[in-house]
């Protein structure tokens, strides 16, 4: 035992001594008592004289009494040196717990029974580090899963932090390590004696486990040229979290490591046929011992395949179901479901199910305001998702109500002097005049295409490279409206697009071949051209073939909706029916999930007015966290984390804290025993 | 003559004790027989009327032997006896002289003795001495309204002051007068006391006495004194329901308020257990003592109204034979 207090010990006894001499003065001066009249004292004197036969008992009574008074004074006192049970560390600590509550913490190994989850038995392990601490260390209580979250503020009130240990909840994600650590590290900046414990199961990616800088990064290299160095240096250094002066511990959990789990499922339509659609789905074993399971994929209630696998350790198995017809629903799943005997389950049963959604397919109605063109007609012809129709341009300035209802306007070398109504999307080839959507700047002979906006839907695997035209037009791009050039001639811009509201344009510079026309080219002979018309189609259609509809769980994804103009807030609604907001910029929904299944992404006007709705998938698909084996060591930054001793942070007791309560429950005894006349 | 008048200005600094209190309102009397007690007094006589109806008038009969008319008993002849008394039918059958006797009609003496003593002037909401005081002129009424004839004494450690024998309700007024202006206080010294009232009185009666009777010399000589001069005791004890049982608490030095005498104690609940028990033991004694004598006895406390108590005794028919 020590003593830490404040008070020197000759002021102490100074202290002591003064005390107690007070409480026995007190004892022996006699207290002035309140004078009563009586009628008869002869009463209360012979009453008095059957009492003063135990004079002996009382004046022990009394003895008794001062004797306890002094010893609550010398607990109080004794307390005031501050005492101190085993080992000293006068300086408090700081201490970051860092609670991993991703996905494969959910496993159902902590205990030998297989009741517990690694989560539980974590939460088990904070709490008795919390209950551990000393009087002066302060800990923070931090959930690690794909973000990193501060649950407390630093504080040593136990309770308060085991509550918010057991509100913890594990999320269907995995650990950003990197994360939880940069943010552990800036609470713990400038606080003494840092101290950060990692209660994990160790799934973390390797890469993560080596951007860990245990000391101050050097300069960098002065050698400005080069580089690569500069470079390298930057990678190494800027990219770690800088570690020096903080103790990091790690207290391991978890028991088993044999899992099968799907680590990739995703759906897609055929370009060409988009009623049919293909399945990919990826799984593997990561424990040791073969495995056994049923993998089982549906289509809403619609079974599509079911087959028995068995697979070896470490093995992993992709399959592709391929030509599937699509129904009503668009909601595809995957799970691996257990069989009877040996190694046919395995305690993590959040990467045995996997979503995924099918990208919705729509019949666009196609008006073509042309005179005969055969190639034109053609292309439309072969494309099964349009609905073609066709009027001459007279027809259609005589009545452009024709166009009424359509999703799409093509004018074939015709400007209408009135465009039809949104929301039908408008394609335009050779449009001229004053009418024209897109202003012409002049006309270029024998123009070739020299570059591509290759990150435009509409240009996706197109070449146009070696594409023949007599003329084209040149378009004066204004990209304050929106306007975006997808094929350059040199400087001149050939092919064009814009958004305007609701609706898509895109204007091609020059005309079609077609009877009767001077200029022409070659463009309707090259596999391009039908490409361009289905890209052109689809993206009117906000149908991209590049549109990821299943994502990863703890990932933040920049998700597009199409046609969204004003929203700056989108609602998401998860697979728990939980609602929650994300912000909406130029388009663009972001989208993190926290949980396997489908979501609801619904964008509105600051009314309320729905403007977009998308359906998202998302899977865990994390090879990381589907790999549950523990790891029992961790290295962290090429340092191994060493285990805390016997949970113990600070080894010191502080006693004050019970010998204050012992002092007041003293008191409350001598309080009641003198009120009830026991002492007295 | 210093030591008083340095007491006496010091009280008036320091503003006036407690028995000081006490005294000043056990000496204010002058409410205490308003126009309301005259009228329970009326009462108290009509009701005293019916419950003795028949069996008594206004006149008392003495035991005395004498020229009544109504037969009391024969005695044998003896020389010197009036001859017109002899019962000659008797001596005709019997062949005896005997006597005729006849009750003798007198007046009856009663005799209100009330303790004004310092420890009467403890009790609330009612002092103890208003309460006898006003027991004492019920009494003296129904007494007066009798055609007996009462007087009142108080008593302390002397006998403070006497409002002579009369007769006839009208006199009330001058029993009121007295009782609020005699002198009250002093230590209760029983024995001497009722020395002196035998010596003063020689027409013997009812002596009704009322008192706390805590007197440090006991009961039992005082009492004794008038049962051996021939005056017929009559009991009155009161008290306090608080002197009974007070409520007390913490460290008090405890004070006679007759004799000064100090004492220092602690109360807890058991010490004023003990002290009730002694209290009420004490009371038993004076009881007890009563009851061997065949002394009529009565004991209340200044809870209960005066005119209930004085029913109370007339029903026992103690007071008025």
């Amino acid at each position: 035992m020590s003593f830490l207090g404040p008070i020197a010990l000759t002021t102490w006894l100074w202290i002591a001594g003064g005390a107690a001499a007070l409480a026995v003065s007190a004892y022996i001066i006699k207290m002035r008592r309140r004078r009563f009249e009586v009628p008869f004292s002869r009463l209360w004197k012979r009453v008095l004289e059957q009492k003063d036969a135990n004079a002996l008992w009382k004046q022990l009574k009394r003895l008794i009494s001062l004797l306890f008074i002094l010893l609550i004074l010398g607990i109080i006192l004794f307390a005031a040196l501050d005492p101190t049970l085993g080992a000293v560390s006068r300086d408090a600590r700081s201490v970051v717990v860092l609670v991993d509550a991703s996905a494969s913490m959910t496993a159902k190994d902590g205990d030998e029974a297989g009741a517990k989850t690694r989560l539980a038995i974590a939460k088990e392990k904070t709490k008795q580090l919390i209950d551990s601490m000393g009087g002066g260390d302060l800990a923070l209580i931090m959930k690690v899963d794909g973000q990193a979250t501060p649950m407390s503020r630093f504080s040593n009130d136990a309770p308060m932090l085991n509550k918010i240990v057991d509100g913890i909840t594990a999320s269907d994600t995995p650990a950003d390590l990197t994360r939880a650590l940069g943010a552990a590290a800036d609470a713990l900046r400038d606080r003494p004696n840092p101290l950060i414990v990692l209660i994990s199961d160790g799934a973390f990616p390797e890469q993560q486990l080596g951007l860990a800088a245990w000391t101050k990064a050097a300069a960098p290299p002065p050698q400005a040229g080069k580089a690569t160095s500069a470079a390298a240096w930057n990678a190494k250094n800027l990219a770690a979290v800088d570690l020096s002066g903080i103790d990091v511990r790690y207290i391991p959990v978890g028991r088993r490591s044999d899992n099968v789990g799907i680590i990739a499922f995703n759906v897609r339509r055929y370009i060409a046929n988009k009623a049919a659609y293909e399945v990919y789905v990826e799984l593997q074993n990561f424990g040791t011992e073969p495995a056994r399971r049923k993998l089982k994929i549906s289509n809403g209630s619609n079974p599509v395949d079911t087959q028995l696998l068995e697979l070896a350790p470490g093995q992993r198995v992709h399959k592709i179901y391929a030509k599937l017809p699509a129904s009503d629903d668009n909601k595809l799943r995957a799970a691996l479901q257990p069989v009877e005997g040996p190694n046919g389950s395995d305690p993590f049963p959040l990467d045995d199910e996997a979503y995924a959604l099918l990208p919705a397919r729509t019949k666009q109605k196609v008006l073509m305001v042309t005179e005969d063109n055969l190639f034109l007609e053609g292309a439309l012809l072969v494309y099964d998702n349009v609905e073609p129709l066709k009027v001459t341009p007279a027809e259609y300035d005589r009545n452009p109500s024709v166009a009424d209802g359509m999703d799409v306007v093509v004018f074939d070398e015709h400007t209408p002097a009135v465009l039809p109504p949104p929301p039908a999307s408008l394609l335009f080839f050779h449009p001229q005049g004053e009418t024209s959507p897109f202003k012409i700047a002049g006309e270029t002979q024998n123009p070739r295409v020299t570059e591509i906006d290759e990150g435009h839907p509409v240009m996706r695997w197109v070449s146009m490279s070696d594409v023949y035209m007599d003329k084209s037009s040149r378009f004066a791009v204004d990209a304050k409206k929106g306007e975006s050039v997808l094929a350059y001639g040199v400087r001149d811009a050939l092919i064009v697009a814009k958004r305007d509201g609701k609706r898509k344009m895109l204007a091609f510079g020059f005309s079609l071949p077609s009877t009767g026309r001077d200029g022409a080219t070659d463009l309707p002979m090259r596999v391009a051209f039908p490409m361009l018309l289905v890209n052109t189609l689809d993206w009117f259609a906000g149908d991209t073939t590049d549109l990821l509809t299943t994502y990863t769980t703890g990932e933040r994804q920049r998700v597009p909706l199409d046609g969204v103009v004003g929203a700056t807030e989108a609602e998401v609604k998860g697979p728990d029916g939980a609602l929650t907001k994300t912000p909406v910029i130029d388009g663009l929904a972001t989208f993190y999930a926290p949980k396997v299944g489908y979501y609801d992404l619904t964008a509105k006007t600051p009314e309320g007015k729905p403007l977009a709705q998308i359906e998202l998938a998302a899977n865990l698909a994390s090879t990381t966290e589907s790999d549950i084996a523990p790891s029992t060591e961790l290295t962290l930054g090429g340092k191994k984390l060493e285990a805390p001793e016997a949970f113990k942070i600070t080894r010191s007791q502080k006693l004050w804290i019970y010998l204050v309560l012992l002092a007041m429950g003293l008191i409350l005894v001598e309080w009641i025993t003198y009120h009830r006349r026991i002492t007295v | 003559m210093v030591g008083p008048a340095i007491s006496g200005a010091f009280k008036a600094v320091v503003g006036k004790t407690a028995p000081d209190k006490r005294k000043n309102r056990a000496e204010d009397r002058s409410e205490l027989f308003d126009e309301r007690f005259l009228k329970t007094l009326e009462h108290l006589h009509m009701v005293s009327r019916k419950v003795f109806a028949g069996a008594l008038r206004a006149e008392r009969r003495t035991r005395k032997v004498g020229s009544g008319i109504e037969f009391a008993d024969h005695r044998t002849y003896s020389r010197g006896d009036d001859f017109r008394y002899i019962d000659w039918n008797l001596y005709g059958r019997l062949d005896k002289l005997l006597l005729r006797l006849f009750e003798e009609e007198e007046d009856l003496h009663i005799y209100i003795l009330v303790d004004v003593s310092d420890s009467m002037s403890i009790g609330s909401p009612l002092p103890k001495l208003h309460y006898a005081m006003q027991v004492g002129a019920a009494l003296t009424y129904v007494g007066l309204a009798n055609l007996d004839r009462v007087a009142i004494i108080p008593f302390a450690d002397r006998i403070m002051d006497r409002l002579p024998p009369a007769r006839g309700k009208n006199r009330i007024f001058r029993v009121f007068d007295f009782l609020r202006k005699c002198d009250i206080g002093g230590q209760t010294q029983l024995a001497e006391c009722m020395k002196t009232f035998v010596t003063q009185n020689k027409r013997r009666g009812l002596a009704v006495v009322i008192s706390d009777f805590y007197d440090p010399d006991g009961f039992e000589q005082g009492i004794n004194t008038l049962r051996y001069n021939k005056f017929e005791p009559f009991v009155l004890q009161v008290y306090d329901k608080r002197e009974a049982e007070p409520n007390l608490h913490g460290d008090l030095a405890l004070v006679d308020c007759e004799t000064g005498d100090t004492k220092e104690v602690t109360i807890s609940r058991s010490l004023l257990e003990a002290y009730t028990r002694e209290h009420e033991k004490y009371c038993q004694e004076l009881e007890a003592y009563c009851t061997k004598y065949a002394l009529p006895f009565f004991r209340t406390h200044t809870s209960i109204p005066f005119d209930e108590l004085v029913l109370k005794i007339f029903r026992s028919g103690g007071f008025l034979r």
